[in-house]
């Protein structure tokens, strides 16, 4: 009931005239970003990062959150009209929901696809207001022990489950831990590994380095490639049948279910979850020859899954302060370049901005749903500007957007140097998620540990003295042996193939 | 791509030895606990010898020959444009502070999206100077964020 009354307060806020707007800002850019293909919302969020200096805490995350989503959206417009995913997790909708575009039926794959992000981005954020309190009345018992073991467990998933070679994955686990040693030491305030160079004792900023990874990376990725055909499919008057929409009911439900589970783990990512729903609709299908070839429940579920599990990323995030996937490890960027600390303390003392933002997510929902059901032909002319033009304005707005972070040219030049640092990697495999994760963890896991050691005078025992730690860091190292088990068993058996 | 991933590896391991020099150049502990070299020492040691073991193993594996067709730098047309858009970067990155954020990001633009296949000359011009000039007024009158002006205050 208290969970219900804080809403409640949090709608009287987020459905003020300027969050509203906001709201329907950050959902309108989310969408643009999501369309153009190769840039994710890890990547929209980055570059779309500076246009919120000037709003207030509440709003700046609210926006995000919307560009977070609708970047999702966003993606799935390319995937049924051109056949390319605007961002990996639409990867999925291209089976299907092409086909169907291809037979006229564009318009109800789209429909689908907003209606069943709708309703599966609602009813995970209903999720996050009853579970997010009592799991973070449990953290608020966590000392810097439990939050050393914690983000341990949290860094160890999100390496494993991010990375296909795990061992790929530790390495830019290990560069990330790395980058983030530069800076002052936050306990003696003195200069640590900055050579001189004034704009590092801020750090290396993490705004240009994952602009410069997702962002500057994936469009010289798509430098190489040809363009894709400009032509897309015309969205026609011919809406969602009755007999379409029976068919997506039970893929909604389902695909609800599997997102907001799976959006509780960290560093499942946005692609796994879309996969496991339509593996699970074609099982479940009586029909399973009809996937592939335009069945509405290879759309309906793995885009109802895509947004319940944007949304349900979000508890672990709210509640613990670890980042489910590299767009969440942006926004926790986000909420600390906005003085705040996402965790268990949050909701104890800014219950008023939490409240606020989760309010919104129903709001941006919402909102999401109303735009894009009557502007999806905007979006199609939208899609028809040239790759040169669009890329131009990507590649400009990221170089603005890197020197606004901090006013700083150096930035431009981190922004640049891990743009190539990102597609040296994607070409030789070796994954950047990690380095993503550990170069805003790092930070926080230093921080635990050396307030752990400094409270038990340097003796590791301290990590030993309460269950909630020593569970955590089992976990994390059961986590770490079956992975290295899994991989050796799979290369086993390839090498016996 | 074997190559890459020895390259990128010994590069870490450079890395983390350097890191480790660095770190013991710091104290590992002071008087409240561990001290401002504590973690980097240990991370960098960590670093040093899981590089070590990686490119061991990277060493150790037969060569892919699918590797040979793999080509990190990108070249033909899609190569130009890239090195284009890279060069024009770093120009950027470098000039700015001198000839101001309007000057730079006018001839950025009109660089940028040149090089990728516009030739239309009115869009070149009307992109270059929204892009520039335009992002110029509302970064600092509606947004309140300084640009730099440069030596000559265009």
């Amino acid at each position: 009931m208290e969970a219900l009354s804080h809403l409640l307060a949090g709608f009287a806020a987020a459905l003020s005239v300027h969050y509203l707007l906001y709201a329907f800002a950050g959902c309108m850019l989310g969408t643009l970003i999501g369309l153009l293909p190769g840039l994710g919302p890890a990547a929209g969020t980055a570059i779309l990062i500076p246009l919120t200096f000037s709003l207030d805490a509440t709003g700046s995350i609210i926006m995000l959150c919307a560009i977070y989503y609708g970047a999702m959206y966003g993606g799935t417009i390319t995937s049924v009209l051109m056949n390319v995913p605007g961002e990996g997790a639409s990867a999925i909708t291209c089976i299907d929901g092409y086909q169907m575009a291809k037979r006229g039926r564009a318009g109800a794959a789209l429909a689908i696809a907003a209606i069943g992000s709708f309703v599966g981005g609602t009813i995970a954020t209903v999720v996050l207001v009853f579970a997010a309190p009592p799991l973070a009345a449990v953290a608020l018992k966590f000392g810097p022990p439990e939050f050393f073991g914690l983000m341990l467990l949290g860094l160890v998933l999100l390496i494993t489950f991010s990375s296909e070679n795990v061992v790929l994955g530790l390495l830019s686990a290990l560069i990330g831990m790395a980058l983030s040693i530069p800076g002052t030491d936050f306990v003696e305030g003195t200069p640590r590994m900055t050579f001189g160079i004034l704009e590092l004792m801020d750090g290396v900023g993490f705004v240009p380095v994952i602009m410069g990874l997702y962002g500057i990376g994936e469009v010289l990725a798509g430098l190489e490639r040809k363009d894709p055909p400009i032509t897309t499919m015309d969205i026609n008057a011919k809406t969602l049948t009755a007999e379409e929409a029976k068919a997506s009911v039970m893929p909604i439900a389902r695909g609800t279910v599997i997102g907001t589970f799976l959006g509780l783990i960290p560093g499942i990512g946005t692609i796994l979850p879309t996969l496991v729903s339509y593996a699970t609709e074609k099982k479940l299908s009586k029909h399973p020859e009809r996937f592939g070839q335009g069945a509405i429940e290879g759309v309906a579920g793995p885009e109802t899954t895509n947004n319940a599990y944007a949304n349900g990323a979000l508890i672990p995030l709210f509640t613990l302060g670890v980042p489910a996937s590299p767009t969440i490890a942006v926004l926790l960027g986000a909420f600390m370049m906005n003085g705040l600390a996402p965790g268990p303390f949050l909701f104890r003392d800014k219950p008023d901005f939490v409240w606020g933002v989760i309010a919104s997510l129903y709001v941006g929902n919402l909102i999401l749903l109303i735009l894009n059901l009557p502007l999806v032909g905007l979006w199609v002319r939208l899609l028809r500007i040239p790759h040169s033009i669009l890329f131009s304005l990507v590649l400009a707005f990221t170089v603005v957007g890197a020197f606004v972070t901090s006013n700083s040219i150096f930035d431009i030049g981190v922004l640049l140097a891990f743009g190539l640092i990102g597609y040296v990697f994607n070409k030789i495999g070796i994954p950047t998620a990690p380095m993503a994760f550990t170069l805003i963890l790092g930070p926080l896991t230093e921080n635990s540990l050396r307030q752990s050691l400094s409270m038990s005078g340097g003796d590791p025992a301290i990590f030993m003295r309460s269950a909630t730690s020593i569970s955590l860091l089992v976990l994390a190292v059961a986590a770490l042996v079956w992975t290295a088990f899994s991989g050796l068993r799979r290369r086993r058996a390839a090498g016996g193939a | 791509m074997r190559r890459g991933r020895l390259v990128a590896t010994g590069a870490m391991l450079a890395f983390c030895l350097f890191a480790l020099w660095q770190s013991l150049l710091l104290p590992l502990t002071d008087r409240l606990g561990p001290g401002p070299g504590f973690f980097p020492f240990w991370l960098s040691l960590v670093g040093s010898a899981f590089a070590v073991a990686l490119l061991v193993s990277i060493y150790r594996e037969a060569p892919d020959p699918a590797d040979a067709d793999v080509r990190i730098l990108p070249h033909g047309p899609g190569g130009r444009r890239w090195l284009a858009v890279v060069v024009s970067m770093a120009a950027v990155t470098a000039a700015m502070d001198f000839v101001g954020f309007r000057v730079a990001m006018l001839v950025f633009n009109a660089a940028l999206v040149i090089a990728l296949g516009e030739r239309r000359w009115w869009i070149v011009a009307v992109f270059a100077v929204l892009g520039s000039y335009g992002v110029h007024y509302v970064f600092t009158t509606w947004l309140d964020v300084l640009l730099p002006s440069g030596r000559f205050g265009l």
